[in-house]
């Protein structure tokens, strides 16, 4: 790469390139983590007591967390329910990443990928919002179930878990209609019409076909779903209800309602390594290695 | 196993194009039977149609005598052998082969048994187990005939399946194809734009241009007695001498093509004096003497000279203008008229009328690539 940056701009312009990326990196991505890594080992201390005698390493705040019952149910809690999200995902996705890429002209995929893309420009608040306003206890959807006579009393969708599912696959959709789009559409037409002509019916063809081709997809729009679900913050804060918290919500109360930046530090890594284990885990499971992922 | 295709008036518009005008053709059940014919002119489309991949915009389709046109691809009694073969690349060679087997619900020992047979026939016995991005092309074709066979097609589509071969190979694979055809006696449709496959292979030609057939014929008569101008420049090379009919008597008609003497042919259908018309003469049908060789009426002078191994293929201007291409064996001891040519010296030419066809028409078929194109003086 230095090279390539070499032969492009000449050696001062590259040796600013790089110096002003590795400034970034380290003022603004590495140093702060590694402050909140720092954090997560310390006690929580009083500003006169840092550096005193008090200011040791410790793995107190990580300990907390495994004794807390309640704590270790929301994280569970907080994995299945991303799980759900992403697997829900995935199944509406599908479909319609596959319409895309092999079955509308390319007139109506390009209209169909803007009317996907559109409501992201809205800030996530905003649409997450809009959501709430359509579950209303008084709100369109009952109304609208309620006129088609589907139910004769309004349900509290934002109650249960229902919102939160339903506003974080609307939030991540396009995570995961993209690579799975990029990998459905680089399948050549024939090999679907090849199994079709041998007889294969439209379940098989997907099965056999379509899906152990866009593997690498699916594992990537899945594991960046899954990711931005346990991550998610705004969606669970404004669709969910106190019996549905997300553990980033925790995370949120250590921080800003117990001011334990040092338990907070230390849960929010915890949530983190706990996921990329989770993830590989699950990558084993399914025999999909890194380097499928970066095709 | 009843393989015959029949074609009802079928006819296919995309929007306002019209890629196959309407065709009714029959196709008889164990025979090879191929479609010719530039790029573009709806071979594919035609084959998709046997297929199932596309409903035609009118007429029926029925194989060994059922209609068709309802009957969704994985239920015709058809297999396809694709332009870009479309192997499943993560699947084994027998997974390939045994895919359809699989669908019909055969089961697991029966299948292996089964695709054992296939690959000794196609030559590949005791390959089954390696993955299909290890093979040759010429292996990869192969496997896809085994693949397409394994459902026991009563007819095998196959769509330019040798274009991606080297020479060679492909010549090669032809003997290959046909003797599988005879063996299997499965109905082949054969597409392709090369003449030289559709010739050696097939025992019925249907040669296309633009969506129409020109003419359905066994590969000798569409050589020796092509029934358009399309058909006669498209097939083989030839020579092509515009001019108006002259005198037609039976059979055979002269024409005025504008050279010194008048020239004659055989006519396919009845011309009436004064009708334009072409009188279609190929390079290998010209006799070609030394310039005092006088019982050979033409002479002309040598413009160019290519070398073909067996054959030298002579471009002679007439007197009167009209460039030929001209075709004489080569002969190895030197004694033959092919030592006495020279670039830039004269020859004289002859040809017979009975093996000439005349054709209506002075104007030239489009993208049929005639080799001489002579106007009729006026
Ligand atoms: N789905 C389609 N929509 C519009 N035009 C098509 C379609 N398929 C084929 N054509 C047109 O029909 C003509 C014949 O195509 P094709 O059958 O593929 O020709 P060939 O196989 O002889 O080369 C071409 O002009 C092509 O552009
Ligand atoms: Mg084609």
């Amino acid at each position: 790469m230095w090279q390539q940056l070499h032969n492009r701009f000449g050696l001062p312009l590259t040796m600013a390139i790089v110096g002003l990326l590795g400034v970034w990196l380290i003022l603004m991505v590495l140093l702060p983590q590694w402050q909140m890594i720092d954090y997560s080992f310390h006690p929580s201390l009083l500003p006169s007591e840092r550096g005193g005698e008090k200011d040791v390493w410790t793995l107190a705040n990580y300990v907390t967390f495994f004794h807390n019952d309640i704590h270790l149910a929301i994280f569970f809690k907080t994995i299945w329910s991303s799980v759900l999200v992403t697997a829900l995902t995935l199944v509406v996705s599908y479909p319609l990443a596959y319409y895309l890429a092999k079955v509308a002209t390319p007139g109506q995929a390009a209209l169909c990928l803007l009317l996907l893309i559109v409501p992201f420009w809205i800030n996530e608040i905003l649409r997450t919002f809009a959501w709430y306003i359509i579950f209303a206890f008084r709100g369109p959807l009952n109304e609208l179930l309620f006129a088609l006579g589907l139910i004769d009393r309004p349900i509290r969708f934002l109650n249960g878990d229902t919102g939160v599912l339903v506003g974080m696959v609307y939030a991540y959709i396009l995570f995961m209609v993209f690579p799975l789009y990029n990998a459905i559409e680089s399948l050549d037409g024939n090999q679907i019409r090849a199994a079709r002509d041998l007889g294969a019916g439209w379940l098989r063809t997907h099965r056999r076909i379509v899906i152990p081709h866009a593997k690498p997809g699916i594992a990537t729009g899945c594991i960046m779903t899954f990711m931005l679900a346990a991550g998610s913050y705004a969606v669970p804060a404004l669709l969910g209800s106190p019996g549905s918290r997300w553990f980033t919500q925790i995370i949120y109360n250590w921080f800003f309602e117990g001011g334990d930046w040092n338990q907070g530090a230390a849960y929010a890594f915890l949530l983190l390594a706990l996921c990329i284990l989770f993830v590989t885990l699950v990558m084993r499971i399914f025999k999909v290695g890194l380097g499928d992922i970066a095709k | 196993m009843d393989g015959r295709v029949s074609l009802d008036r079928v006819a296919m518009r995309f929007g306002d194009f019209t890629a196959i005008q309407p065709t009714s053709l029959e196709i008889q059940s164990g025979e090879f039977f191929s479609f010719l014919g530039p790029s573009g002119c709806g071979k594919t489309t035609l084959l998709n149609i046997i297929s199932g991949f596309l409903t035609p915009s009118e007429g029926k389709v029925s194989i060994g005598g059922e209609e068709m046109i309802r009957v969704p691809v994985n239920r015709r009694p058809t297999a396809m052998i694709f332009q870009n073969l479309a192997l499943f690349p993560l699947m084994s060679v027998y997974d390939n082969i045994e895919f359809g087997l699989e669908v019909r619900g055969v089961d697991r020992s029966a299948r292996r048994r089964k695709a054992d047979e296939l690959l000794e026939l196609v030559a590949l016995g005791g390959s089954g187990h390696k993955p299909v991005s290890e093979l040759s092309g010429g292996q990869k074709q192969r496997i896809a005939i085994a693949r397409a066979l394994a459902v026991e097609p009563r007819v095998l589509l196959l769509d330019e399946p040798l274009s991606a071969l080297d020479l060679k190979l492909r010549q090669h694979m032809r003997t290959e194809l046909k003797a599988i055809q005879r063996q299997t006696g499965i109905t082949f449709i054969y597409i392709t734009h090369d003449q030289g496959e559709a010739l050696t292979m097939s025992d019925r030609v249907a040669v296309m241009s633009a969506g129409r057939i020109e003419q359905i014929a066994d590969p000798m008569t569409l050589y020796r007695d092509p029934a358009t101008a399309f058909v006669a420049g498209f097939v083989g090379e030839n020579n092509r001498l515009a001019g108006h009919v002259t005198a037609a008597d039976g059979e055979l008609v002269t024409l005025d093509a504008g050279l010194a003497v008048a020239v004659s042919g055989r006519a396919r259908q009845p011309l009436a004096v004064g009708d334009s018309a072409s009188l279609y003469v190929r390079p290998e049908q010209w006799r070609v003497g030394t310039p005092d060789d006088l019982r050979l009426p033409f002479s002309g002078i040598v413009q160019a000279e290519h070398f073909e191994g067996a054959w030298l293929t002579l471009e002679v201007a007439l007197d009167s203008g009209p460039t030929l291409r001209v075709q004489v064996p080569h002969v190895v001891t030197g004694d033959g008229v092919d030592a006495q040519l020279r670039v830039g010296g004269s020859c004289r030419l002859d040809y017979s009328p009975r093996e000439a066809v005349v054709l209506p028409g002075a104007e030239p078929s489009p993208e049929a690539g005639e080799v001489a194109d002579v106007a009729a003086t006026a």
